[in-house]
């Protein structure tokens, strides 16, 4: 694999840090926000990213490595992730695959009735701010670890 | 049509022939969810984004490269949107129309900007698989490194607002541009 570039404006670095702050603080839930990333991540198929939330989610916030394994699978995990987990990573699947067709009603719907309209404008945050990671990310084909910028 | 300016809603009595009765639009919806207010923050650090994102990137390119991505992401308000800016800006319409098929019109279009397309498709579509590598290296050829960093930073930009856009159903068709005296 030919190394791309590493070079990420500073303003767009910091406004990219600001908007990821701004989303997971909002939400107020760092097991879920971690779950959303990873999910955008495994669709996205972005490397560093992965890596990045892996560690984040299971060293940082203690989460369950099983529900990690799983999680490309959660349709069909059982009661390994809740309803509420369930609706947002519904959801993160419709954000995160726009090119493939709308976000169905059914889909925001379920989403709303487990969150409330400011944890809902959050939740969207989180994944926006993921596929925006997502990019940055494998357009200039960062390493997992590597640096970024 | 007489007036060239008619939202959604004003429209609605205005696009039938003399002889026929008018046939309504279906109404116009009201969006999902107020995101911008009920994640003010999260707004302000898009604000903040995009004009960082921008720097650098030629204008005309990037009114492309934002319909282009809003097509692809199915954006309506964000289409209404960048359509008009660039109708302001001076933009063709012809190079507006032919934007979906940019691979067969690519006489409508530098190939600097031919480069920022396929950049922009490549990294709109990601879940196709990666951004190929003869798509890096046309624009890597064409741009600086710097400039392209830029392009890529602002491809992610409008990718970013049309997730807003589609998620909660923003309403396109009121959008006015500011550069439309």
């Amino acid at each position: 694999m030919s190394a791309r570039t590493t070079v990420l404006d500073p303003a767009v670095r910091d406004a990219m840090v600001a908007f990821s702050a701004a989303a997971k603080k909002g939400l107020g839930d760092p097991g879920l926000a971690e779950l959303l990333m990873i999910r955008a991540s495994q669709i996205n198929a972005c490397a560093f990213c992965l890596d990045m939330h892996h560690d984040i989610a299971v060293a940082k916030n203690g989460e369950n490595p099983e529900r990690i394994a799983l999680l490309s699978a959660w349709r069909e995990a059982g009661t390994l992730f809740s309803e509420r987990e369930r609706a947002a990573l519904e959801l993160t699947e419709a954000v995160t695959l726009l090119t493939e067709g709308s976000v169905p009603d059914e889909t925001y719907a379920r989403a709303a009735q487990h969150f409330s309209e400011t944890e809902l404008a959050h939740v969207l945050g989180v994944i926006t701010v993921i596929n925006s990671w997502n990019r940055l990310m494998v357009s200039r084909r960062i390493e997992p670890g590597g640096p970024a910028w | 049509m007489t007036t060239n300016h008619i939202t959604a809603n004003e429209s609605t009595a205005n696009h039938s022939t003399a002889n026929e009765s008018p046939t309504p639009y279906v109404p116009e919806h009201t969006p999902r969810l107020d995101w911008a207010r009920q994640a003010p923050e999260v707004y302000k650090a898009m604000v903040r984004l995009d004009a960082a994102a921008r720097k650098g990137v030629d204008p005309t390119t990037y009114e492309l490269v934002k319909i282009r991505a809003s097509q692809l992401n199915r954006c309506a308000f964000c289409l209404d949107m960048h359509t008009k800016d660039a109708l302001a800006a001076g933009e063709s319409v012809e190079r507006i129309v032919q934007l979906s098929a940019w691979e067969e019109s690519r006489h409508f279009y530098t190939e600097k900007e031919l480069a920022a397309l396929a950049l922009t498709d490549a990294v709109t579509v990601l879940t196709d698989g990666f951004v190929p590598d003869d798509v890096y290296e046309e624009a890597a050829r064409l741009y600086d490194e710097r400039e392209l960093s830029q392009l890529i930073a602002a491809i992610t930009t409008i990718n970013a607002w049309n997730r807003f856009g589609v998620s909660t159903r923003m309403v396109a068709g009121h959008y006015k541009s500011e550069q439309v005296k």
